[in-house]
């Protein structure tokens, strides 16, 4: 009988570091404390969370911690949640792993929920966007940007046919092809004009 | 109810409509996107759910009316009844408030707007700054407007509530809103003068009421000198009341409004409450729970408590209120008469911390003493902690369209949308129910939070869970009196309606 290659975070356990403890309640392999640095670690298994998820949860943390993100040779998260205040206990540390913890799942479900029901809620916000909004006034009108540049385009995609390919007309002499011409009358033929 | 009755098949996809529940007692409360809702025994429920309930059959026709049956499902109705629950989106910012100063002469354990001192005289707001303020509000797209005075106290600048309202007034008169003016105060620094000027204006007149002298004076205190908190509030409330009575205003429609703040010790005193509101001659009484704001973060040691122990006083509170108003005594609890609203008449009153999206930026705007402006007074409050998160603009540089549209706003108004959050969206509660985005920054970090561990969350699923109770029961003077609770009524007298173009 085969049995199944355990997950990913299961072959971390040899790697601990030699002084790291563990959190009452949380398994080893997936979270450690590293009491001389104030400091936890956790390891998420990519394949569970989203970057944005693990992005989401980390950001609420950065009141309290230092927040270190990098990604094992084996692709799983890691995520160091360091104290900004020097000498937290096991407890404390074992607060932020468990918070860390229980806010990734909520923002990984949120974004898949926002995701399903994304058409309601813009829906909502548009309307109430708009009737709080209501219409643009005179005023607003005048401080809007209607020129005609409004960002840079040195490649010139923004141009229109005539404009990119107009310029090389008036210098070259009548009668002799240019690149334009040429790419122009490619495009007519692949329309069949 | 016992899910496991409902047998070894999975859930019928054929008859039942989309539909959350919840147990209500040993019953199941149903309720679909549109928010009407049934409540069925273990055996009704187990027919619903495997598709087996028969047409012909009373349960078929309840579901059927209440559109729970794909078979029957109304889209019409359906759609009209959430457009009902949703006209709020079509105006902005409705309730204005002005911070006209920090100063208190009180000092409440609970502070929630981050009081100053009587001597900061910088925390006044100026009549340039309360000028701008109206200027901003006066843009709003709503047709309704109030302004709200709070504080601090704002009877410690008066003045500047004067010019406010003068300002205000002289001003609607070419854009004709519907213009109303309250001010919460805790009545101390009140005049005949003052009052005079403040009836003759129709602002209404609000205060706090926290429970019994002893329990009001201990949270509330003034200087000894000016002797007890609560003696004010009360001899203000009478006598304001009597005015009402003298210019022969409906005395169930025109009293003092009192709200309470639910503090420890008033845990177990319910029925003083009850007593003390209803011999004030108030008609409604405002059960709400300590907010995380101001000084109630410093002080929770003392006053704070355990979300369940609220939740039973607030079933022994309202029990008891219900018994009075059996009895004749005309009072109820505003927390029921919101959600019963939602329930019952399938509309939404439009209190704004109990909606979804929220009405931080979009229903209310506050305006601080020094002209910043804020999605909501509870973002200004923040603020005073020292989290400017919820800050918009200023009265100076900022336009309307700048604070309503500023990218704060659509961001709580994504986030107080509970069909984006984890829970809400299966929560039974959902079509009725509403997080404001700043109370979960406040105590989870982040505007989503984490509702399955919100406290207020926690709160509206108790009060909720008991209304649905008192539903399922069905006694029909407890019906007749919840019934009751969700009648509103306008309150005319405090409208100042202009005809913009009338000689």
């Amino acid at each position: 009988m085969a049995y199944p290659e355990p997950p990913i975070s299961m072959k971390q356990s040899n790697d601990l570091p030699k002084d790291a403890a563990s959190f009452r309640g949380v398994p080893d392999v997936l979270a450690h404390a590293d009491l001389t640095e104030s400091s936890a670690e956790l390891l998420l298994d990519s394949a569970l969370y989203s970057l944005e998820a693990v992005y989401g949860a980390s950001f609420t943390f950065i009141d309290r911690c230092f927040v270190f993100l990098d990604k094992t040779p084996e692709g799983q998260f890691r995520v160091t949640l360091a104290a900004k205040k020097p000498g937290a206990t096991q407890e404390q540390l074992r607060d932020f792993v468990g918070e860390f913890s229980n806010e990734l799942l909520a923002c990984a479900w949120r974004e898949k929920i926002t995701a399903q029901n994304r058409g309601a809620i813009e829906a909502v916000t548009m309307q109430a966007l708009a009737g709080a909004m209501g219409p643009p006034s005179l005023d607003d009108l005048e401080d809007f940007d209607f020129s005609e540049e409004p960002f840079e385009d040195p490649l010139g995609i923004a141009m229109s046919w005539e404009e990119k390919y107009g310029k090389d007309k008036a210098k070259r002499k009548e009668g002799e092809p240019s690149e334009g011409d040429d790419e122009a009358a490619a495009a007519s033929a692949k329309d069949g004009a | 109810m016992n899910l496991l009755d409902i047998g070894p098949d999975a859930l019928a996809t054929t008859q039942p409509a989309f539909f959350r529940f919840r147990a209500i007692g040993d019953k199941v409360l149903l309720t679909n996107l549109e928010g009407r809702w049934v409540v069925l025994d273990d055996e009704q429920f187990g027919l619903f759910a495997r598709g087996e309930v028969e047409e012909g059959t009373p349960l078929h026709e309840l579901l059927s009316r209440e559109n729970f049956l794909r078979e029957t499902f109304d889209e019409a109705k359906a759609a009209e009844m959430i457009r009902a629950r949703r006209t709020f989106l079509d105006a902005g910012p409705n309730l204005h408030v002005l911070v006209v100063t920090l100063r208190c002469n009180t000092t409440c354990v609970y502070c929630h707007a981050s009081r100053a001192n009587m001597d900061q005289v910088q925390t006044d707001m100026t009549p340039e700054i309360a000028e701008k303020a109206v200027d901003l509000i006066l843009q709003t797209t709503s047709d309704y407007v109030t302004i709200e005075f709070q504080g601090g106290e704002p009877l410690v600048n008066f003045p500047v509530v004067q010019h406010a309202i003068e300002y205000a007034l002289e001003k609607n008169k070419s854009i004709g809103k519907q213009l109303e003016f309250t001010m919460v105060s805790n009545f101390a620094l009140m005049t005949e003068e003052k009052l005079d000027y403040l009836l003759d204006k129709r602002v209404q007149l609000c205060t706090s009421i926290d429970g019994p002298a002893d329990l009001h004076d201990a949270v509330r205190k003034l200087p000894r000198a000016d002797g007890s908190a609560h003696a004010h509030a009360v001899k203000w409330t009478k006598r304001i009341n009597a005015r009402y009575r003298e210019m022969a205003l409906e005395e169930t429609l025109y009293h003092v409004e009192a709200l309470v703040t639910v503090t420890r010790d008033l845990l177990h005193r319910e029925r003083e409450l009850v007593d003390t509101y209803s011999q004030l001659g108030c008609r409604a009484l405002f059960l709400r729970p300590l907010d995380p704001f101001g000084f109630a973060d410093k002080t929770a040691h003392l006053i704070e408590y355990p979300r369940e122990d609220y939740l039973e006083f607030y079933r022994r509170t309202v029990d008891y209120i219900i018994e009075q108003n059996k009895q004749g005594v005309e009072i109820l609890e505003r927390y029921a008469a919101i959600f019963l609203t939602k329930i019952l008449n399938g509309e939404d009153p439009n209190f704004l911390d109990v909606r979804q999206p929220g009405g931080a930026g979009i229903g209310q705007l506050a305006y601080s003493y020094d002209g910043q402006v804020f999605t909501c007074d509870e973002g200004r409050m923040l603020d005073a902690m020292g989290d400017s998160s919820f800050l918009l603009g200023d009265v100076w540089k900022s336009s309307y369209r700048d604070i309503v549209g500023h990218e704060t706003v659509r961001a709580v108004v994504i986030a107080g949308q509970l069909d984006a959050h984890p829970d809400c969206v299966n929560c039974a509660f959902n079509p009725y129910c509403g997080i404001p985005p700043v109370h979960s920054h406040k105590i989870q970090g982040s505007i989503w939070g984490r509702k399955r561990e919100s406290s207020l969350c926690h709160v509206h699923k108790g009060i909720l869970d008991y209304l649905f109770e008192k539903l399922a029961e069905a006694d029909p003077e407890t019906l007749e009196v919840l019934r009751r609770w969700t009648t509103t009524r306008s309150r005319d007298h405090f409208l100042h309606q202009v005809t913009v173009g009338a000689v």
